[in-house]
């Protein structure tokens, strides 16, 4: 027998070990941890078109690997040096693979240059308006423009542009609105009265790599710092992924200590205060490594990466694994000397395994939730269960050979003392008068439940981060939300014609208020049917100002070139007439009619480059892009959307919303199906009129929870949902534990119930520690495990006949 | 940026700005000092104007004339009368032209006129700050016959811009802006007046009570 006890500690020592290798070759072996800390890969995929899901990722890694700061001051001059210097200090660093603070030097013509060949198929909406309307007056025009008060200087030339047609279209260009203008040679700003300069730097790797993130967030530190001190005054407002990566993380790993290692002395103390001797605290341990050992490889190996969710999670996961083996290490502190570790096995064995089913069934429906975060951690807690559970099967007992003391006298002492009182209020019709008492005092606290499905629950970045990415957004424009249009079509020129179509409805939101505006790439390189349609306006205008060209009206079906021809010196004899001399005139009309500017060339172009990530590109499927409204998130974005082919709005933001509520909702259903799937088990096991007293405790643990909840103020997420179920899981143990153990224990009445004391508290005392963490979504998962199985577990002794004193 | 930075300061010194030490390089001379506080003595103006442009593709200089009205932090009408008859409404908040009806409509480029009205709103509060970063200013003359030169300090600008003339006595009589490929812009003023009574659409567009 002890040879059998053996051989399975040997066999399951040497897994642990060789999952110990594979765990370090995982976490270790590949190059940088593969912790994430991108907050994004939490959510799930929530768009039903996989093109929609990919814009999100494409939109929110579009400037993932770029720092973007802000230097403010109100006095001009000390803004800008500050700037300087800030941008020569992170120059400095080779963390960053560019940085801008000092503009390129480039030449406003070239602005205008690659547009020229093309200006007679380019028109603004005024000037495409004006011209629909009837009587429009080309000669009219070329007057306002000629002697337009002080509109003179930077942009077109009259010769290259005499009715400002093409200076308009150019006005309407993204660039031309920005309300960043170079200024001694940086892009600047002046909100309030002061100054603002942007600086940029482009980080060389990933915001998420872990090096990466600490040698960036320092380099910003020291270099703002530096010029904060040297130009007294000056603020660095700050935006980026790195930013926002690094706080997660840093949230995270303040979590992860907080929990794991209070909860981890804590654990310690109770256990050498019960058991009395280090050996049962190291053993204990042993079975809690063993259980987060496999978690953390079965998750690597599953998911190829750990979520900072599951980081934290697992530090609090350390108070439930724990149980198992203080329920084996009290049945030996119990058997006295008649101990057998063997027979000691056979006693705890139904009990553990009822206990770890009812576990893994609640962490399985978590599974079953489609938030990549949610999985892990149920795959995480799953693996970590059994793996400690199987630990106390087949390592603990060839450990544990020889007898051991008693449990400490005083714990039991007052855990009888707590039983026996519980045990007697729950009988009879005392029992009935306090459970009706109970029911009155939740009943007001259920009245008071909400509940909340944001977003923030799974992201919630620091509030001063947020802050700082608003201001900055504010002042620059730079920057976008979580919502946007996505445009599909059959080709590239029906995917503009759409968007086209999408934008007239976003400028009349512009128009009327609603909207600040709008990014979007047909505006810039409009589609050959819009263009085509510009041109034959503009000749049809220039025809109607009534010129009789000098070689006269050309006849209808005329060839093209004889058509040009009559065109050209109608508009050459109209700027001649207006004032322009004969050799500008001519020069302007020999460019006409000019090409149609192509969508692909003007891609490739320089021009295109800040806004290339727009164009999702073609496949077999059809063409895509995006198009990004700025401004009021609540703008009745969806309504510009309605009824329009290929047009979707995708708010990535809601929609995790939606999912969270849909599920929030199952998930209340879920608890009652759970319910209903132990009570067949606990009726088979216990019989049907013991098993309503098993189940009362776990049940009215979760009812005067969600009681409490509702006093605290606290709206119903999820994730509060989600815990519920490890309540019903958790203390049906309990119940469970006190239940089979009870009968091994007559001799010693209360030990049962400390050791099933012993185990809430550490649960309790991890679970309660996550209510601290910076997460909304364990948070929430912490005060409701620790609300629910707090109650559970003073409910628990009602669940037995009252104890009768010892003989 | 572009032309309105032109527009602009002209709008600010014509509407008189109070003396506040506009001059980016140094301490304000008196002259500077008193020109501006001369001009920042009338609440509302009105003027005849005669706009000529020259431009090396234009065969003869363009003429326009028309009037002109200002009003101290509220903004200015342009008003042209010929060849083009036109009304242009410049006011803190944006720039429009005006139809015969008195219908306004906001010109193009909002966000660049809302910079302009910005850094007008501004030289109207006494802060000259947006002037001296654009402008190095020179004055010369006498209180009675003053010319104030203004020539860009940004590079990007001064390539284009070559320089802004200012002069007058009491009142502002003229604006000339040349620009480095020929073009010409001299806008002269007659018949300066304090402004009187205004009119109910001027009211209306100029955004007074």
């Amino acid at each position: 027998m002890k040879s059998r006890l053996d051989r399975h500690a040997v066999l399951f020592a040497a897994a642990l070990a060789l999952l110990a290798v594979l765990g370090a070759w995982l976490l270790f072996g590949r190059g940088a941890v593969p912790i994430q800390t991108d907050l994004l890969a939490m959510l799930p995929a929530t768009e039903q078109q996989p093109l929609a899901e990919a814009a999100v990722q494409r939109l929110a890694h579009a400037n993932g690997d770029r720092v973007v700061l802000l230097v403010q001051n109100a006095d001009d001059e000390r803004a800008k040096a500050a700037a300087r210097a800030l941008g020569k200090a992170l120059a400095g660093d080779h963390v960053f693979r560019s940085v801008m603070a000092e503009l390129p030097p480039f030449d406003l013509h070239e602005m205008v240059a690659p547009y020229l060949p093309h200006r007679f198929f380019l028109l603004s909406d005024a000037d495409r308006a004006a011209m629909a309307a009837p009587g429009y007056d080309p000669a009219q025009a070329l007057a306002q423009r000629l002697n337009a008060p002080f509109l003179d200087g930077v942009g077109t030339t009259l010769q290259n542009d005499p009715f400002g047609w093409l200076q308009h279209w150019l006005d309407e260009q993204p660039w031309s609105r920005s309300s960043l203008l170079p200024e001694d040679n940086l892009l600047v700003a002046h909100p309030d009265g002061g100054t603002s300069v942007l600086v940029t730097a482009t980080l060389d790797g990933s915001s998420y790599d872990d090096t990466v993130q600490r040698r960036a967030l320092a380099a910003v530190d020291t270099a703002v710092r530096q010029v904060e001190h040297g130009q007294p005054g000056t603020r660095v407002l700050r935006t980026g992924a790195v930013f926002y990566a690094a706080a997660a993380r840093a949230g995270a790993e303040h979590d992860v200590r907080l929990v794991g290692w209070i909860s981890t002395l804590g654990i310690a103390l109770l256990l050498i205060g019960m058991f009395r001797s280090p050996g049962p605290l190291l053993l204990a341990f042993l079975s809690t490594a063993a259980g987060v050992l496999a978690a953390t490889v079965v998750s690597l190996l599953v998911f190829g990466q750990i979520y900072l969710l599951t980081l934290v999670f697992g530090a609090a996961l350390l108070g439930e694994a724990v149980d198992y083996s203080i329920q084996y290490l009290t049945a030996r502190a119990n058997a006295g000397s008649r101990w057998d570790a063997a027979a000691g096995l056979r006693q705890v064995r139904p009990a553990l395994l009822l206990a770890l089913a009812t576990s893994l069934l609640g962490y399985a429906l978590l599974a079953g939730v489609p938030f990549p975060a949610l999985r892990q951690m149920a795959v995480f807690a799953m693996s970590g269960m059994l793996a400690a559970c199987l630990s106390v099967f087949w390592l603990l007992p060839a450990m544990l050979q020889r007898a051991a003391r008693p449990l400490s006298a005083a714990p039991v002492r007052w855990a009888l003392a707590l039983q026996r009182a519980v045990g007697r209020a729950g009988q009879g019709r005392r029992g009935l008068g306090l459970a009706v008492l109970l029911l009155l005092l939740a009943l007001p606290g259920w009245q008071r439940l909400g509940h909340d499905d944001d977003v923030h629950l799974l992201i919630s970045p620091p509030a001063s981060l947020v802050a700082q990415e608003h201001r900055i957004r504010d002042i620059t424009g730079l920057g976008n939300g979580s919502q946007f249009y996505l445009v599909q079509g059959a080709n590239t020129e029906q995917t503009l014609q759409r968007e086209e179509l999408l934008e007239q409805r976003l400028q009349a939101m512009v128009r009327r208020g609603q909207l600040a505006d709008w990014l979007g790439l047909a505006r810039m390189a409009p589609s050959q049917a819009r263009q085509q349609a510009d041109h034959a306006l503009l000749a049809r205008s220039l025809q109607a100002d009534g010129t009789v060209p000098a070689t006269g009206e050309p006849p209808a079906g005329a060839p093209a070139s004889t058509r040009t021809r009559a065109d050209r010196e109608r508009l050459q004899s109209l700027l001649v007439a207006g004032g322009l001399r004969a050799d500008a005139a001519a020069g302007y009309a020999d460019t006409w009619p000019g090409t149609p500017l192509a969508f692909t060339r003007w891609l490739e172009s320089p021009l295109a480059t800040p806004f290339r990530y727009l164009w999702m590109g073609c496949s077999a499927q059809g063409c895509a892009s995006i198009v990004l409204p700025q401004g009021d998130d609540d703008a009745q974005l969806q309504s510009a959307a309605d009824r329009l082919p290929g047009v979707i709005l995708v708010d990535k933001a809601a929609s995790v919303s939606q999912l969270f509520g849909r599920y929030r909702r199952y998930a209340s259903l879920w608890l009652f199906a759970a319910i209903m799937l132990v009570v067949p088990v606990f009726g088979w096991r216990y019989g049907w009129q013991r098993m309503l007293r098993v189940m009362l405790p776990p049940v009215a643990g979760i009812a005067l929870a969600l009681a409490a909840l509702g006093y605290l103020g606290q709206p119903l997420t999820l994730f509060h949902w989600m815990a519920l179920m490890l309540v019903l899981g958790v203390g049906a143990n309990y119940a469970v534990f006190l239940h089979e153990g009870e009968p091994h224990t007559a001799h010693r009445p209360g030990a049962m119930y400390a050791s099933v004391l012993l185990s809430a508290i550490t649960t309790l005392l991890s679970f309660g520690l996550l209510s601290l963490s910076s997460m909304p979504a364990l948070h929430d998962f912490g005060i409701t495990l620790l609300l629910g199985i707090g109650f559970t577990v003073l409910l628990v002794p009602t669940s037995r006949p009252p104890v009768t004193d010892a003989p | 940026m572009r032309h309105l930075i032109a527009v602009l300061f002209a709008l600010g010194v014509l509407l008189g700005t109070p003396d506040t030490g506009l001059c980016a390089t140094g301490t304000p001379t008196p002259l500077l000092q008193q020109v501006l506080g001369e001009l920042a003595r009338h609440e509302a103006v009105r003027a005849d104007f005669v706009q000529t442009r020259s431009n090396p593709a234009l065969a003869r200089p363009q003429e326009s004339h028309g009037q002109l009205l200002f009003v101290l932090g509220h903004g200015m009408l342009w008003q042209s009368l010929a060849p083009v008859a036109e009304t242009l409404a410049f006011t803190g908040r944006q720039a429009a032209r005006i139809d015969t009806q008195g219908q306004a409509y906001p010109l193009r480029n909002a966000r660049g006129v809302a910079q302009i009205s910005d850094m007008l709103q501004s030289m109207l509060a006494g802060h000259g700050d947006e002037v001296s970063r654009q402008f190095d200013m020179t004055a010369s003359g006498t209180l009675a016959h003053w010319t104030l030169q203004l020539v860009p300090r940004q590079e990007r600008v001064a390539r284009v811009l070559e320089r802004i003339e200012l002069s007058g006595g009491e009142f502002l009589q003229g604006i000339r802006i040349v620009m480095h490929d020929g073009g010409d812009t001299d806008i002269r003023f007659s018949r300066n007046r304090d402004a009187g009574e205004l009119s109910g659409l001027e009211k209306r567009v100029l955004g007074l009570p």
